[in-house]
């Protein structure tokens, strides 16, 4: 891995350090964050573009990361032009635990590293505690940069905060105070990006689908 | 797209014909960036004959604009056509840059 992708940077940002894991809870939000990962990496590395409608290829020649270029394919394969959200459904939902998958590439990366730990004595979960956290940190000073300086952010740096947002990273990282604060200023920059909207988007549905069940079960 | 260029009072102005996007739109940077790069930090598109823009254009636009301001100017744009201004909407870039309806105005917003 020659950096990491929007992809894997979420991923690190989602894990938590006492458990080495991505709360349970989370797990929906992370597989729609990967997803939008995967497509945002594609556009920047002008593979695919955006409108407002639809999402499609510009340039078929793999990029020679054999996870974005499985994304690439099914795109390129796709008779049909379809739209970011389209996009980030299909892989989100219908491609496995794309969280496991990120664990795995961040395993043979050496960012992370693969325990069994057990709990309540008996039981045994796999957990990803991060080597140096240096990936993490840095993560986190971009997305505070982009947050608080109010100077034009990268392409790279907007997409990362729209999927931090989405995936619950900033209510993490910030007091419910410094939230409330920069929220025009987060809503300002994730607007700025086609499929950083599409994510916060389809992550909105997949709460209210998930709140409907909810509600269902308790009635 | 195609793209004429001229300098006059210190302004750079680019007159864009056709869709700016992931093909076309690295041309339009590398040209607006040579621009600030030689000391024209004030930028203005002329966007009156775009016909469309997909996000890799709204990403040109947006890191055009971070380049002119970094070196002390400004990207100003004018002339965007109904689809145009749509995209410019949503994607929330009135807070981001000027936008003029003609070109006086567009080098009245860079001081020019």
């Amino acid at each position: 891995m020659k950096h990491l992708t929007l992809a894997d940077e979420i991923v690190v940002l989602m894990l938590r350090d006492d458990t080495g894991a991505i709360k349970p809870a989370r797990a929906g939000s992370a597989n729609i964050a990967i997803a939008g990962g995967i497509l945002m990496e594609l556009a920047l590395l002008g593979r695919i573009d955006t409108d407002l409608t639809s999402l499609f290829i510009v340039d078929p020649k793999p990029v020679g990361d054999e996870f974005l270029d499985h994304a690439l394919q099914d795109i390129a394969a796709e008779p049909a032009r379809r739209s970011s959200a389209w996009w980030i459904e299909r892989f989100g939902f219908h491609n496995g635990d794309l969280s496991r998958k990120v664990l795995g590439r961040l395993v043979e990366a050496g960012i992370l590293r693969e325990e069994d730990r057990q709990f309540l004595w008996m039981f045994s979960r796999r957990a990803y505690p991060k080597n140096s956290g240096r990936e993490e940190r840095e993560a986190k000073a971009r997305l505070m940069s982009v947050i608080f300086d109010d100077t034009l952010p990268t392409p790279r740096d907007t997409l990362l905060l729209s999927l931090a947002d989405s995936a619950g990273v900033l209510d993490e990282m910030l007091s419910p105070e410094e939230v409330r604060k920069a929220s025009k200023r987060i809503a300002e920059v994730i607007a700025l990006e086609e499929i950083g909207r599409s994510v916060q988007a389809v992550e909105s549905i997949r709460r209210e689908v998930v709140a409907a069940a909810a509600n269902a079960r308790l009635s | 797209m195609e793209v004429k260029n001229e300098v006059a009072d210190g302004v750079a102005l680019y007159r864009i014909v056709g869709k700016i996007d992931a093909l076309t739109g690295p041309d339009l940077q590398a040209a607006a960036g040579s621009a600030i790069n030689a000391g024209s930090p004030r930028i203005i598109f002329d966007m009156r004959e775009v016909t469309y823009i997909s996000s890799a254009g709204v990403r040109v636009i947006v890191l055009t604009a971070k380049h002119a301001k970094a070196a002390n100017g400004g990207l100003a744009v004018f002339g965007l056509q109904p689809a145009i201004s749509e995209v410019f909407e949503i994607a929330g870039l009135r807070t981001v840059i000027p936008i003029a309806s003609d070109e006086t105005e567009a080098r009245s917003k860079l001081g020019a």
